[in-house]
């Protein structure tokens, strides 16, 4: 009954289950352990083949019936080679490392799986379409590359934009400037190289588009493997009593900071701290006035840049409300000579004050 | 395909009727009606830059036209084909070139031009879904009229005539752009940012404008005016603003409503002077149930011809069209009314009052005019509605309300 092939699989597979029983029966722990989970797969494995070679008589047909030497499967056209079975063992074996792992890749492994499900049908189906191969092929193609190329094209660009993203979050500035530079140079040189001939070499193309395509690939994996590059934040106001209303204060912000390159124009107003001591608004709308009073929207994003004109380094601090209700915010200490931005929202009329600066306040309205 | 003739007629009456629009004299916010000195500059160019580009039109539609039925399809064969026309090709490239080069003089001039700093009055403009709040500043001086105190107030900017005015433009919430197409161009309020435009009305009277920045649900229904009045008026307009609080009389229906509106309205809305049973004053905190943080003043709501970002009318149809074609004469002295323009000296109700909007408003804000108010579909803002949302009045207590609120002048 049973062909002499899958007689061997089935012992094989017999003895690796023994095995696997004797192994977890004889050794402490080891029914969680690599050696009985390898014997048991073995078990699984040899009996599977040995199913296939039972199902098709281990494809000796003549011995078993000789009229189906023209009529069984073994003796039909082979079916050309196909990447598609591979794929599906791909993720079968995804859904099983999925599974005890990340659910990630389980949910790839059910793309992958599909995938190549519907190829390899697909790819079956249309061998047998017609009896010219030329033909079947091309009932293939006709079906599955509106479906395909989208596909492919869309992975390919993820895997670029990817690729590149993971590039320049792991580069630093300098790095960056080298590495783009470079590969912009190599661009350049190419495009040149290419262009003086009148019909570049398929097979140059070809290849130099490929080494680019795993270059840039190669470079994207390794940097997401080493993870992005520190960035470090730079605050520029703060909202603690001890930094923005004490003189002297040791604790500073990044005075390099600028929180917004834009927000340093259409400015609510520039206020000024005078060399003489003085704090004065130049408001926008009201170009040669020099005011001792703001006003602002109620719960609007008021931006103004401090100008530190005195001798020693300053901050601006806005404070607004009354009791439970104020609200502090101040800029970094800015040394003499320099600027910075400070954005915030009022609720409530208030004061925009130099710590220690007696007299030189600017009031704050807010209507 | 052959064309019927009953539908050539029908496409050429259409495009008749197209043309015919621009014919249109009630159009209070026509670009080609210039009514300040920089609508006029702004015209000055656009006129003559509309005259060319219309000639331009009219030979390239004439040419097409001409190609298409000179060669329409009759059957005949293909004629033979050529390929390019030096000569042409650099006629048709020089000439819109040289078209252009010649516009973008007076047109760069323009824009430098526009930018003037003669200004003898700033005011605080501020967008947010779906209205705008102007504010003048506490001390300034505006046309020659002092502004000792802070005034807040929405919908109609109200400014001195033949003055330069200066307006200071933001938003509290999403981007906006602010325009009164008799009195200038347009500028986008944009939160964080503060933009300038410049606004001159020659004389009084109220040009119309709109919200023209994409900026939500109700944009349509984002409108505005200004409103320019000659020195004096500005002044008692000034001075009414700042006039003290009048208490509703005691044991009047506005007395009621009073109390009704410190205790439904005045979490969101402001009314100066207003003044809790302790003696304290009622401040609105809009920014616990708004998004934008803010809520119309309401201090002298009837001195305004409309209300809810300008979208009804607090006066009736026939006060509204008397009033828009009111001489620059007599107009400030109509307009100081308010919703009592018009109104014999012996009556004791103002003939004007456009008093079922405000009914409609208050039974059910959202159902005029679209907004986010929906308490079930506020987890993005942490309940915080984007305009104002239903309060479930009761009859009486908009009867109250609306006589209060009458007395706000």
């Amino acid at each position: 009954m049973f062909t002499t092939g899958s007689k061997l699989l089935f012992g094989a597979s017999a003895l690796s289950l023994v095995t696997a029983l004797v192994y977890a029966w004889s050794t402490e722990g080891a029914l969680s352990s690599a050696g009985t989970l390898g014997l048991l797969s073995l078990f699984v494995i040899f009996a599977f083949l040995g199913g296939v070679n039972y199902a098709n008589r281990d494809c000796n047909v003549s011995s078993m019936d000789e009229a189906a030497v023209d009529t069984a499967a073994a003796a039909q056209r082979p079916g050309a080679s196909s990447v598609w079975p591979a794929v599906v063992a791909l993720g079968i074996a995804g859904l099983v490392v999925g599974a005890v792992s990340k659910p990630a890749v389980f949910k790839v492994a059910v793309v992958v799986l599909l995938a190549g499900l519907v190829e390899w049908m697909v790819l079956g189906w249309s061998e047998r379409a017609g009896g010219d191969a030329a033909f079947n092929a091309d009932t293939r193609r006709r079906m599955l590359h509106p479906l395909e190329f989208p596909v492919l094209g869309a992975l390919a660009l993820g895997a670029i934009v990817y690729a590149f993203s993971r590039l320049m979050l792991r580069l630093d500035k300098d790095q960056g400037r080298i590495a783009f530079g470079v590969v912009a140079a190599l661009v350049l040189a190419g495009a040149f190289l290419f262009a003086g001939k009148r019909k570049p070499s398929k097979r140059a193309v070809l290849g130099i588009s490929t080494v680019a395509a795993i270059a840039l690939l190669g470079a994207g994996v390794a940097s997401a493997l080493q993870g992005q590059r520190s960035i470090d934040e730079h605050p520029t106001t703060r909202t603690d009593t001890e930094v923005c209303l004490q003189v002297g204060a040791d604790e500073e912000i990044d005075a390099d900071a600028t929180q917004s390159v834009s927000a340093t124009s259409n400015l609510v107003a520039n206020i000024y701290l005078k060399a003489d001591g003085s704090l004065v608004a130049h408001v926008s709308g009201y170009p040669d006035e020099a005011r001792a009073q703001l006003t602002v929207p109620r719960r609007a994003q008021v931006n103004l840049l401090f100008h530190n004109e005195s001798d020693e380094a300053q901050r601006l601090t806005a404070r607004t409300g009354e009791g439970e209700d104020e609200s502090l915010v101040c800029t970094a200490a800015v040394e003499e000579g320099d600027q910075a931005f400070l954005s915030f929202q009022a609720v409530r009329g208030g004061v925009l004050l130099v710590p220690g600066l007696v007299g030189g306040e600017i009031e704050l309205l807010v209507p | 395909m052959l064309v019927k003739p009953s539908r050539r007629a029908a496409a050429a009456l259409a495009g008749l009727g197209l043309l015919l629009v621009g014919c249109a004299k009630d159009a209070p916010q026509d670009t080609f009606r210039p009514a300040g000195e920089n609508a006029r500059d702004i015209d000055g160019l656009q006129r003559p830059l509309f005259y060319v580009a219309g000639v331009v039109g009219l030979i390239v539609f004439a040419f097409i036209g001409y190609a298409m039925w000179k060669f329409r399809d009759r059957g005949q064969e293909i004629p033979e084909q050529s390929h390019g026309n030096p000569k042409l090709e650099i006629v048709l490239t020089v000439l819109p070139a040289v078209i252009l080069a010649a516009f973008a003089v007076p047109a760069v001039s323009q824009v430098f031009a526009l930018d003037k700093s003669d200004n003898e009055c700033v005011i605080n403009v501020t967008g947010q879904q779906w209205w705008w709040e102007y504010d003048y500043e506490k001390g300034s001086t505006c046309g020659g009229v002092e502004i000792p105190e802070s005034i807040v107030t929405a919908g109609e900017l109200v400014i001195p005539a033949d003055t330069p005015v200066l307006l200071r433009i933001t938003s509290r919430d999403v981007i906006h752009s602010f325009w009164i197409p008799r009195l200038n161009g347009k500028r986008d309020a944009v939160p964080g940012r503060l933009h300038t435009l410049r606004m001159h009305a020659d004389e009084p009277g109220i040009y119309v404008g709109q919200c023209t920045e994409f900026c939500g649900l109700s944009h349509a229904r984002m409108r505005q005016a200004a409103v320019a009045l000659d020195t004096a008026d500005f002044q008692a307009w000034v001075d009414n603003q700042l006039a003290p609080y009048q208490a509703p009389a005691e044991g009047t229906l506005a007395a009621e409503g009073e109390s009704e509106y410190a205790a439904q309205c005045s979490r969101c809305h402001q009314v100066n002077g207003l003044t809790d049973d302790s003696g304290n004053p009622v401040l609105a905190e809009p920014d616990q149930s708004v998004l934008a943080g803010a809520a119309p003043n309401l201090t002298n709501l009837m001195t305004r011809t409309a209300f809810a970002g300008w979208t009804f009318d607090l006066i009736s149809d026939e006060c509204r069209d008397r009033l828009w074609n009111e001489p620059s004469e007599t107009f400030g002295d109509v307009y100081l009314q308010g919703v009592w323009m018009y109104t014999p000296a012996d009556a004791t109700t103002p003939a004007c009052f456009n008093e079922l909007n405000l009914r409609e408003w208050l039974r059910n804000p959202p159902a005029m005019k679209p907004m986010y108010t929906d308490p079930d579909k506020l987890e993005a803002t942490d309940g915080l509605t984007r305009g104002m949302p239903n309060l479930n009045l009761t009859d009486e207590q908009i009867e109250v309300l609306v006589a209060y609120l009458l007395e706000r002048k």
